[in-house]
């Protein structure tokens, strides 16, 4: 199938293979569409049908709440029948040279680990290498479950063969259903999609990092950390990481974060917020290079940067309130927004 | 539109903002202690309503990409690729009026462009109302005239005969086309423009530009190297598909 995408600076001419999303076509072909989420949630993707036919995967998308026609459509859930010419109202470059430039693949669950009760860590082995930026995620899907949900890599590795995530119990969610339901997903094949994002770490940046991040959010942050000690980035820089949960049975990480600590020296600090209860003294003083605090992430976040904003790039990760929450805060302390980076997924 | 009231000035309190349905459009007022300002109420990105977004005082962002505006005169700050729509505002007997300003106000390449300067460039400039069809010129034409858009959306194509191609369109007030008239030796229109709506379109000759110019060099040089960024903006960008 032919697409045509009318931008406000050019068009963008693409071949989409059938079934294949036309988000995904154009992205994949080294095109920068407009993004976020790539999941239907956020509706950033929108784009208005001039002429051809497509069919939606996900009429219900939370991301249609921002169509105003029955002519706009979200390109990340919609998949070409005929050829098709859309309009896309923004400027649409090609990708700099140099960025990741995602693509369909493959892979499987290698293995599953309970991090707390209700967080989980998964390694999935692709079939081919990819490559991808600190601070990006990937889209995963699996056939037992319609749709492809948005996980954000915990490593950080050239050529990578193993992408690891971390994935929360959610109450209604039927992918969380399937992987948290008892049975072993050992072995289960995955398709993917990616890398996506635009909240990507690297060493030139050459600021201070400060990384908030609620649940598991954490994540990327974990990949961001991890390219920054490949770098030996903490020796130039400082290194501010809060991690928001609710109580000390919610946190996970800590000896990761204390291998850190150590690998990284006083340039890196840790910091657990949690929200509902004082820190434990037996979790303060197992872990007695990590600092715990109370209170909403933000707040804690705020109270420990005082007079250290001037020079940081921020990266936000985490439920959607908190993300605002730390954006507001941010902005109020004057912290530029170029400096500031996340992506939305709501 | 007319002179609008569009609240009172008690209504939106210091350091805050509210935006108002007027005619089919959202005018956000902001409240910046000294004065009030008003501007188009949805942020040119993706039409996000900015008054759910943040105001410091002097910065007004939009919360959903972070887009920032100086709260003064709309100019685009840090991540924001778009200015903001200005409206004039008027408070009398604390009630708080707002007239459209010209479309040749909106025009990032006469930003820095001295308020007599301005005033001339908007003697030369003739409106034109033209229907939706409407070619504005071809491929070749000679390229005599610099266009800004005051409403309606304009359609570029480049190729020739059956092999053409949508070159990009505009749909924003203070959009600049037909650039060349400004360009010395580059007298042919490289694209086809037709008005793909009903559209206002502020027509100014070239020549009388650059003369109006000339005489007064300080805005000209600034006009000169927004133009040259303009120019080096199309150069650099991929064409190929």
């Amino acid at each position: 199938m032919k697409i045509q995408v009318n931008a406000r600076n050019r068009t963008h001419l693409f071949e989409a293979s059938p079934g294949e999303k036309i988000l995904h076509s154009g992205l994949a072909r080294g095109i920068a569409l407009p993004y976020e989420c790539a999941s239907g949630t956020c509706g950033t993707c929108k784009a208005k049908r001039v002429s051809g036919e497509i069919d939606d995967a996900w009429p219900d998308a939370p991301g249609r709440k921002s169509l105003k026609s029955a002519d706009e459509f979200l390109m990340c859930q919609c998949v070409a029948r005929t050829d098709v010419v859309a309009e896309v109202p923004a400027y649409v470059q090609m990708m700099d040279t140099g960025s990741c430039v995602p693509c369909a693949g493959a892979g499987r669950i290698a293995s599953t680990e309970m991090l707390t009760h209700d967080v989980m860590l998964i390694d999935v082995d692709t079939d081919a290498p990819m490559e991808f930026d600190a601070g990006q995620f990937v889209l995963l899907g699996v056939d037992e479950v319609e749709g492809m949900r948005g996980w954000s890599m915990v490593n950080f590795d050239r050529h990578a063969r193993r992408l690891r995530f971390v994935v929360r119990r959610k109450p209604d969610g039927v992918l969380s259903d399937w992987l948290f339901s008892g049975t072993s997903r050992f072995g289960t094949r995955v398709s993917l999609f990616g890398p996506l994002g635009h909240a990507t770490f690297y060493p030139s940046l050459g600021r201070d990092l400060l990384c908030i991040a609620g649940g598991s959010g954490i994540a990327g942050v974990m990949s961001i950390l991890s390219r920054a000690e490949q770098d030996d980035y903490f020796s130039r820089h400082s290194g501010d990481v809060f991690f928001g949960v609710r109580t000390a049975r919610d946190v996970y990480f800590l000896e990761e974060f204390t291998r850190l600590r150590r690998a990284c020296g006083q340039g890196l600090t840790v910091t657990v917020a949690l929200s509902d209860e004082e820190p434990p003294s037996a979790l303060v003083n197992d872990y007695p290079l990590i600092r715990f605090d109370r209170g909403f992430v933000h707040e804690v976040a705020k109270r420990h940067m005082a007079g250290r904003l001037g020079n940081v790039i921020a990266y936000l990760a985490g439920p959607p309130p908190a993300v605002d929450a730390s954006i507001r805060m941010l902005l109020l302390s004057r912290v530029t927004a170029d400096n500031i980076r996340y992506d939305k997924f709501s | 539109m007319q002179k609008q009231r569009i609240c009172s000035a008690s209504d939106v309190p210091d350091n805050g903002m509210k935006s108002y349905d007027i005619e089919g459009r959202k005018i956000l007022v902001v409240n910046a202690g000294e004065c009030f300002h008003a501007y188009q109420g949805l942020c040119p990105h993706q039409d996000v309503c900015l008054d759910e977004g943040y105001f410091d005082g002097q910065l007004l962002t939009c919360h959903q990409h972070l887009w920032q505006w100086d709260i003064r005169t709309g100019d685009a700050v840090g991540l924001a690729e778009a200015p903001l729509e200005k409206y004039e505002v008027e408070v009398s007997e604390g009630e708080i009026f707002v007239v459209q300003s010209s479309a040749l106000k909106a025009v990032d390449m006469l930003k820095d462009v001295s308020p007599a300067s301005l005033e001339r460039l908007e003697g030369l400039a003739r409106r034109e109302q033209l229907p939706a069809g409407t070619v504005i010129y071809e491929v070749d034409d000679p390229a005599d005239d610099l266009y800004v858009l005051e409403s309606g959306r304009v359609e570029f194509t480049i190729g020739r005969d059956d092999r053409t191609r949508l070159a990009g369109f505009m749909l924003r007030k203070g959009e600049v086309f037909g650039w060349a008239a400004l360009l010395e030796q580059h007298p042919r229109r490289i694209a086809r423009a037709v008005c793909h709506e009903d559209s206002v379109l502020l027509r100014l000759n070239g020549e009388a530009m650059l003369e109006a110019l000339e005489a007064d060099p300080t805005s000209g040089l600034m006009v000169m190297r927004r133009l040259a960024t303009l120019v080096a903006r199309h150069t650099t960008g991929p064409q190929n598909s």
